[in-house]
């Protein structure tokens, strides 16, 4: 895969790092050329010292070639036109961007741009942590709307269909570990005490799920 | 006209004086409070704001605008504020300030923008038409 990535701040050149570590081919453009030390010795990539909005940097970062791109300079305007340029001009297939100010997600949204912004994504996942301590999610999923959660099964959900777990559009269940060996499991699937079942849930919907595992099933 | 000014450095500024002198009606959208300020004692219209947030446009009478004017010193910011204006507020005529001649080629129609100029294009301009 051939990444372009604008931006050689901390992000910017921590992603360019673990990419190029993982034997992806990686460009970084960066106005500043100092910002070049931020990667590490071995970097094997690509490196361009210039204006991200100018064609002649994007070019001989090989932006026609790039499979992705990712604007992550400090500059949220400059996010916003270079993933649209990216997309638009390059037809790049996969353009992701930040943005450290909020107040520029409705343009970007409604450019139809994939933008992470950073604020939001921290509020909310110390939030998370904050209101739901003991189910620890172990991925979180966009802004932190959706979460993968793994618990063990206690003793009384033991015979307990997967299908009585499984909420539209709030709970599902997605993977079960059973004695060391992983199965993606049907709905009729059933539970068996110590199972370690993975779960995709909405974050309003935690609590739910909490509640399920935490006893209000009891009988 | 309705000319809303989005950028309330020099250049911003001196168009919307220019502006408001041939009576039309003129808001400055700028971010910066402390320029805000030195504008709206001067007397312009001003709302302190992101120029590219629907709620600023919105604030500066953006629904009922005829002109925007991009004129920030960043030349993303002022593609980001003409395909807001254009595109989400349905401004009839967007002009853009281009500050580096070489990010022409991007204000286009693709970006909302029906005009764009630079003082360096301008000047250039200018003198091809001496030579002439």
């Amino acid at each position: 895969m051939h990444v372009v990535i604008v931006g050689c701040g901390r992000s910017g050149a921590a992603l360019a790092a673990r990419l190029d570590s993982e034997g992806e081919a990686v460009h970084v453009i960066d106005v500043d050329g100092a910002t070049r030390a931020r990667l590490p010795v071995s970097f094997r990539g690509g490196f361009v010292a210039g204006d991200a909005m100018r064609r002649a940097v994007l070019e001989e970062a090989h932006i026609a070639q790039a499979d992705a791109f990712v604007s992550l300079s400090s500059s949220d305007s400059l996010n916003i036109v270079a993933a649209r340029v990216a997309r638009d001009t390059f037809r790049v297939p996969h353009v992701l961007g930040r943005l450290h100010n909020v107040e520029w997600h409705p343009i970007s949204a409604h450019l139809g741009l994939q933008m992470v912004t950073t604020v939001q994504m921290t509020v909310d996942r110390i939030h998370l942590l904050l209101q739901h301590r003991p189910l620890d999610p172990e991925m979180v999923f966009g802004n932190g709307e959706s979460l993968l959660v793994r618990s063990s099964v206690p003793d009384y959900l033991a015979g307990r269909r997967v299908a009585e777990f499984n909420v539209e559009g709030e709970i599902q269940v997605v993977e079960i570990g059973r004695g060391g060996h992983s199965t993606i499991p049907g709905t009729a699937a059933t539970l068996r005490e110590g199972d370690l079942v993975s779960f995709v849930v909405s974050s309003g919907s935690l609590e739910r799920l909490r509640n399920f595992l935490g006893g209000s099933w009891k009988q | 006209m309705r000319v809303i000014v989005a950028g309330g450095g020099v250049v911003g500024a001196q168009i919307a004086r220019a502006l408001v002198a041939s009576d039309h009606q003129v808001i400055v959208i700028e971010n910066e409070s402390a320029r805000a300020a030195i504008l709206k004692a001067e007397g312009l219209e001003i709302v302190t704001g992101n120029a590219s947030v629907a709620t600023s446009l919105e604030a500066a009478g953006a629904l009922r605008a005829d002109v925007l004017v991009a004129c920030t010193e960043r030349d993303s910011e002022n593609l980001v504020i003409s395909v807001m204006a254009k595109r989400h507020l349905e401004i009839p005529r967007v002009v853009a300030r281009i500050n580096d001649d070489a990010n022409r080629w991007l204000f286009d129609g693709s970006w909302g923008v029906d005009a764009a100029i630079s003082s360096a294009g301008a000047l250039v301009a200018l003198v091809e038409q001496t030579g002439n």
